[in-house]
Parts: C-alpha cells; sequence; structure tokens
C-alpha cells in the first residue's frame, strides 16, 4: 500500500471571492462554505470564522477537528461516512497543513466537548492553539439531546467532515510543495534486512465505550463498538478510515485530525528500515464488560504474535474504565513475549495523590505518560469567545461545573474561568503530539 | 523579613547525650546547634529552637506534641524545619511527628531530612519534604544546606522542580509538566520501544506504584442472619439530587432512606452518573440498586435484614483518593448498625 499526501502549508487563511489557495494563502469564500454547510437540513445556523495562534480567541465548545485534504482519484475522504465505501490508504490526496477546521456548537455542549485558547496560558494545553484555524460555529435542529449530558453531534461533526472536504477541494488540481510518502511492503515481503530488524506494531486502543451506536469512533463508517481488534495498514488510519467520535472526557479524546496525521505512525515510520520493521497497526477498542476487555486483549496478543512482532506501542483514547483495557492488553503482550510500551494519561486528582490508573499491574515497566486530567487550571477572559463558554458550566463538560462551594461556577461572571483539564480540547495528546509528562513533587 | 522555627532533639540541643533523652520539650530564643548552621544559609530570621528529648517525644507522643503546640501557638513563623535526623530512628520519627503536626495546625510549609534507611522517611514522606539526608552528623552541614535553600525557594514562591531534581524523597503527588526539551510523547514512546526492544536501560513515565490491594472478604456462613447493605458508585439518587452529587469525578456523596420501600420506581430515582447510557437505570433504578430482588430476599429468609439506607456516590472520573475518602465517611454508618456485608454495585 502507497500513499502520497502532497502538502500545502497554509501561512494565512483570509476570507475572499473564492475559496482557494495560492502562495500560502488559503482564501475561504463564506458564503459558498455556508451555503454548502447549510444545505443539511439539520443544520439551522451557521457562521465561519478564522482563527490563529496569538488571537485572543477562546472556542468552547468545541467537538471536532478535522485537516482539510482531497482524494486525487475522487474517493471521500472518510469512506463509508463521508461517501461510499472505498479503500483508504492507496493513492494521492492533498493537504492543507499547519491548519485545521474546527467545528464549534453555537450553544450547546456535552461531556465530550472541549475548550481551545488561541492565546496566553491556555495556549499550551491545547495542540490546535498551534494551528491557523477555520472555525464553523452552528447550531443544529436535534433538539432531542440539546439538554442530554451526552451529545452524538451527529449532524455538528458531519457538517466539519464535509466541509474539510470542500475546501481540500481547492488545492486539488494544484501542485503540492512538498509530497509525504508512506509505504510498507506486506509483511511477509520485506526486504532481509528490514526483516531482521525488531518488529513492532502499534496499537490503537479508540474510545468504543457506548453500546448505543452514534457516539463512538468509526472505522470505514462501522461503530468500534461491534468490531474485534484487527490488523490495519498504517495508511488507512493517515487516510482518513478511522473518525473520532463524541464520547469520553475531551482531553483524552483523539480527534480526526489526530487520526490523519498521527505522529505515533509517523515516527514509526521514520525507524522502518533503520531501528526497527514496523508491521503495521492492531485496531482495537475500549469496552465495558470484562469479558468485552479480556476478548479483545487476547485478540490483540494472538496478532501481535501471529505477525512475529517483538514490539508493541499501546495507546488508550480515554482514562478511568479504559485503564482496565489499556492495562489488561498490555499484560497480554508482555504474556505472549511481546516487549511493550504503553501511551497514556493519568488521573491523579487535583492534589496529585490518587491512584495514576484505575488498574495497575507491575508488568507495565515501559509508560510514557502524556499529562493528569484533573489538573485544576484557571484562566483570565478573553476578549473574544466563540461559541457559548457558558456551556463549560452548564452543559456537564467534564472539565467543568455549574457550581462549586469553594471554587465558584467554573464560567465567572468576567468571562474568567476556572476548569479541570479534562475539558481542554483533546489535551493530553496521547496520540503522540504530547510534550507534557508527570513528575512526583 | 519571614521567620523560621527549628525542631531538634536533646543531643543537637546541646542537652546531653542517651542519660538526657527523657528531656522535655523545652523552646530557647535564637540559634541553637544546626539552627546556627540553617541560619546561614536560611532568608529568613531563625527566632527559636525548640529542643525535645528522643524518648520523652517516643513514649509521650500526645503530651509531647501538646507541649510543643503550646509552645507555637503565640509565635509568628512562616516555615518550620526539624533535624536532620540521619539515620537516627527515634529522631527521625520525632521529627516526622512534630512536622506533621505543625504543618497541619499551623498550614506552612514544613522540612526534614533523614538518611534513606530511617525509618521516619516511609512513615512521613507522604506528609512532608524530607530530604535525602546523610548517614552520620558528618553530613550536617550539607543536609543543613539543602533544606535552607529549599526552604529559600518556598519562601519566595519559586517555582518547585520536583522531587528528584531538589533532593526530597518523593510524596507521591504527581502533577503534569511541560517538558523543557518539549521532546512529544510519540517520539518518546518510540525510542522507548527501541531501548526495550535492545535490552538498552530506559526510564519510564510512571513508575508503578505499590499496588493497593484489599483482599475479598471471608464469606458470610449464615445469610440468613446478616445485615446487608447496599452501596453504589451507579449514581442513583432521589429524583431532584438532594446532595448535589456530581455527574462525574464525584466528591459528594449521599445515604438514602429505604424504610418501607420495594423498589426503586422510574420517576422518584434516577442516576446523575455521566458515564454510562442511563436509560436502562433511570426507567428501572433497581438495576443498579437492586433493592426489588432484596426485599424479595428479606421475605424469603435469606437474608437477615437490610440495612436502613442505601449508599450512593458516582464512579466516572472520580479519584482513588476521593472514592477511598468518601468509603471511610461511610463506614461509621455501616458500623454503627453493625452491618455484615455490603453489595457494592457499579454500572
Amino acid at each position: 500500500m502507497k500513499l502520497e499526501i502532497g502538502n500545502f502549508h497554509v501561512k494565512d487563511i483570509i476570507f475572499g471571492g473564492s475559496t482557494s489557495f495560492s502562495n500560502g494563502i488559503l482564501t475561504i469564500n463564506k458564503k459558498e462554505c455556508l451555503d454548502f454547510v447549510m444545505s443539511d437540513e439539520h443544520i439551522t445556523e451557521a457562521e465561519l470564522y478564522i482563527v490563529k495562534p496569538g488571537d485572543k480567541v477562546r472556542l468552547c465548545p468545541v467537538k471536532e477537528a478535522i485537516e482539510p485534504r482531497v482524494k486525487l482519484n475522487g474517493d471521500p475522504l472518510f469512506p463509508g461516512y463521508t461517501g461510499e465505501l472505498v479503500q483508504a490508504g492507496n493513492g494521492k490526496c492533498h493537504a492543507l497543513k499547519d491548519c485545521s477546521l474546527l467545528v464549534v456548537g453555537k450553544h450547546w455542549g456535552g461531556f465530550q466537548d472541549g475548550l481551545i485558547d488561541m492565546s496566553g496560558e491556555g495556549a499550551k494545553y491545547t495542540y490546535f492553539s498551534q494551528l491557523k484555524n477555520i472555525v464553523l460555529v452552528a447550531d443544529t435542529d436535534e433538539d432531542f439531546e440539546k439538554h442530554e449530558q451526552q451529545k452524538k453531534n451527529k449532524a455538528l461533526r458531519m457538517a466539519g467532515h464535509k466541509l474539510a472536504e470542500f475546501i481540500g477541494g481547492c488545492v486539488k488540481d494544484l501542485k503540492p510543495e512538498d509530497v509525504e510518502t508512506y509505504e510498507l511492503e506486506p509483511v511477509t515481503k520485506r526486504d532481509e534486512k528490514t526483516a531482521k530488524l525488531p518488529s513492532v506494531v502499534y496499537v490503537m486502543q479508540p474510545q468504543s465505550q457506548m453500546e448505543e451506536m452514534g457516539y463512538n469512533d468509526l472505522v470505514y463508517g462501522w461503530d468500534t463498538n461491534h468490531m474485534l481488534p484487527t490488523f490495519m495498514h498504517p495508511n488507512e488510519v493517515l487516510d482518513g478510515a478511522v473518525i473520532s467520535g463524541s464520547f469520553m472526557p475531551c482531553s483524552s479524546k483523539w480527534a480526526t485530525y489526530d487520526f490523519q496525521n498521527c505522529p505515533t505512525i509517523k515516527r514509526l515510520y521514520k525507524e522502518h528500515g533503520k531501528t526497527l520493521n514496523f508491521l503495521g497497526v492492531i485496531m482495537s477498542n475500549l469496552n465495558v464488560a470484562l469479558e468485552q476487555k479480556n476478548r479483545s486483549a487476547l485478540f490483540v496478543a494472538q496478532i501481535a504474535k501471529s505477525l512475529g512482532a517483538d514490539g508493541a506501542i499501546v495507546a488508550e483514547e480515554g482514562y478511568g474504565n479504559p485503564d482496565a483495557d489499556f492495562v489488561g492488553c498490555i499484560v497480554a503482550l508482555e504474556d505472549a513475549g511481546v516487549k511493550t510500551v504503553g501511551v497514556t494519561n493519568e488521573c491523579t486528582g487535583r492534589d496529585g495523590k490518587s491512584q495514576p490508573l484505575v488498574a495497575l499491574d507491575e508488568k507495565l515497566t515501559a509508560i510514557v505518560s502524556t499529562g493528569n486530567v484533573s489538573e485544576l487550571i484557571e484562566l483570565p477572559p478573553m476578549e473574544t469567545v466563540l461559541g457559548e463558554l457558558e456551556s463549560l458550566a452548564r452543559d456537564g463538560l467534564s472539565g467543568g461545573w455549574a457550581n462549586d462551594e469553594i471554587l465558584g461556577p467554573s464560567v465567572r461572571s468576567d468571562d474568567s474561568i476556572i476548569m479541570e483539564n479534562n475539558a481542554m480540547f483533546c489535551g493530553d495528546m496521547i496520540i503522540g503530539w504530547s510534550p507534557k509528562t508527570m513528575r512526583e513533587f | 523579613m519571614k521567620k523560621a522555627i527549628m525542631y531538634v532533639n536533646q543531643f543537637f540541643g546541646q542537652i546531653g547525650g542517651e542519660d538526657k533523652a527523657d528531656f522535655k520539650p523545652v523552646i530557647k530564643c535564637g540559634l541553637v546547634g544546626p539552627a546556627v548552621e540553617l541560619q546561614k544559609h536560611l532568608d529568613a530570621e531563625v527566632t527559636h529552637t525548640i529542643i525535645c528529648g528522643d524518648n520523652f517525644i517516643g513514649s509521650n507522643t500526645e503530651k509531647a506534641m501538646e507541649i510543643i503546640m503550646g509552645f507555637l501557638k503565640d509565635k509568628e513563623f512562616d516555615i518550620f524545619f526539624a533535624g536532620p535526623a540521619f539515620q537516627a530512628g527515634r529522631y527521625g520519627v520525632a521529627c516526622g511527628q512534630v512536622c506533621k503536626a505543625v504543618k497541619e495546625k499551623f498550614n506552612i510549609p514544613v522540612i526534614t531530612s533523614m538518611h534513606i534507611e530511617n525509618p521516619g522517611v516511609e512513615m512521613f514522606k507522604k506528609d512532608m519534604y524530607i530530604f535525602k539526608g546523610g548517614h552520620s552528623a558528618a553530613k550536617m552541614k550539607d543536609d543543613v544546606k539543602a533544606m535552607a535553600a529549599f526552604g529559600n525557594k518556598l519562601l519566595k514562591g519559586e517555582e518547585n522542580l520536583g522531587a528528584d531534581e531538589e533532593g526530597y524523597y518523593a510524596r507521591g503527588i504527581r502533577h503534569q509538566v511541560w517538558r523543557k526539551d518539549g521532546v512529544m510523547a510519540a517520539d518518546r514512546a518510540v525510542e522507548m520501544t527501541i531501548k526495550k526492544l535492545n535490552g538498552k536501560p530506559y526510564e519510564t513515565e510512571l513508575p508503578m506504584p505499590k499496588m493497593d490491594r484489599v483482599p475479598i472478604a471471608p464469606a458470610i456462613k449464615d445469610l440468613s442472619k446478616a445485615v446487608i447493605a447496599l452501596v453504589t458508585s451507579g449514581g442513583i439518587v432521589p429524583i431532584d439530587n438532594p446532595d448535589r452529587i456530581q455527574s462525574a469525578s464525584a466528591t459528594r456523596w449521599g445515604r438514602y432512606n429505604i424504610e418501607g420501600i420495594d423498589d426503586l420506581k422510574e420517576g422518584v430515582y434516577k442516576t446523575i452518573h455521566a458515564g454510562y447510557d442511563p436509560a436502562a437505570a433511570d426507567a428501572d433504578p433497581d438495576v443498579v440498586v437492586p433493592l426489588d430482588v432484596m426485599r424479595a430476599y428479606e421475605k424469603e429468609g435469606k437474608i437477615g435484614r437490610l440495612h436502613n439506607y442505601f449508599y450512593s456516590t458516582v464512579g466516572t472520573g472520580t479519584t482513588q483518593g476521593e472514592a477511598a475518602r468518601m468509603a471511610n465517611e461511610m463506614i461509621p454508618y455501616l458500623k454503627e448498625d453493625e452491618v455484615d456485608a455490603i453489595i457494592l454495585t457499579s454500572t
């Protein structure tokens, strides 16, 4: 499988006459894009904004982030989701780099939604503060979940994915500034030198804990709750086969952008043929019942072993209950003789004194730790808010609260905020971006 | 100028050796023994030295604490030091006890120093800054200097760089930090994998803490006489959530009277738990708190009786520390009614 991603580095984004890319400037025709978004009858209001690093802008409730791209052969960007089911991971696509399309609720937030600050102290908490972003702020007719803490955000997320594809279309016929090529020979057909290197699998545990459809991450449009661990080509992950869901406290989540750009996959590619033999991705999941957790761990260990993996990296999109899946999977791999490294965040409490993961095992000897979900964060007011800041306090965002007798409400009358890291949009960057670690004090 | 007070034992307080170990606590204005050295390095005035015999504080701990707290109650001080205690076991424990009491009562930073083999390290390292000290008094100057340097940092509000870097024993307090080199997790993970595969040394970022496992209780011999209680982390509450238990990361819990109630009805009870689909639990709260079944068992004589309350909180995102605290708050009520067993339901 060979994937070529042609990059167009976005230096600035402006609104203008036609949606186009020239000399590093991405121009967005606002009306055309909004008409496209509004063509979905479930979207009742929509507005577009542009935000850049350093802007005094706070976004909340943020629901999704997507990298605008286009497939040159006309295939859908997210097969099985924004279009028909076709193979991802092969062929050519063009990507607008250093930018993302963010989807923000005009009013309503939920457990899974997050916050982004584009400048100031708060900017260090999210990856997306460093990108130039096209922001879709919209509302929907999904009245049934307006007051639900758990929201599927179906129409808003779909609008974001489709708009990212729509905008990506503007570079379809242009020549990219540079091209990244991702190619792996079939596992049994690798050159002698590579085959002799220690072989490694990347085990991804995307969020899939909701029994009801509509909340979980999707693989080719298929609910990850309804699958058993399976072997995937890393190119599929980089090329839109997996999209983010709408469940889990936000700092632990992986946005669709994160899947499209997964830095752990990219680093493994870089080492492939030099220090290791990158076998591919075992796409696992996260479950609720113990038997389901054990079943997935069993499948992962078996696939890794059958592929001849010497090593594995396991990453979980979640914390709390999913720690049991994470720990169980690592133990199963170690028991099968696969030397494993885990990537996770921790939940040590606001005072840092709590047990870091809900499950522990002495077989977890190599962990990369990306943050503490319960760290308390206080931030001053921001000049501009996109979305509705009150949602952080009112709508049960995992890191916000309506009131607390000591700390007061998460959103204060002057629009300054106090929250847990939990609500920072994909803030713990378990996908691999995280410059954070944990330290003993 | 900020002020400090120091605690030392009878030996370092220049009262005497083992024969004076029963010496009762005294407080002296100014500097005695190690306090002289402390004053050289500390950017605060060391106003008093407290001296107490190791045996006295060991065998009359309560009395000694009462006297020492009495000394301190009218003093102005911003930071408290004790020791260094080196490998002296009784002295180390005394430093730990005094520092712990001072911290609790006056809410100021407390700093001591001990050798790793001092039993006071294991007993008190979670409660205070204990610096990694020398084996014997030959290390006095180094140990006091380290305590003073960190004391200066705390007094000035400078950044604490963490247990390893500063030189104190890890307290079991973990916080997130931004790596100075900015190396992202993906690179750290792949590099750690390569090292692990090649048998090279690497450092995990989450050393496994000691497992805090609770053994499974022995089975009840005669269930027909047992008092059973229902406790849940599934968030079942009366419909108006009277204790305002949070839907995630809970710090609150409630106990609800179920005398004369045989069934938790829809619309009367509900779940406020945000970590699972509430539909089934709201439609029939008994699926999480099985009151209906327990009442049936009670009538059949299968169990002795059901405790008159059920206890509820929310487990999702709730820290182990908070969960343990809430359990400790529930236990007295359960003990008072001589509950023999608890059915703990999750979600």
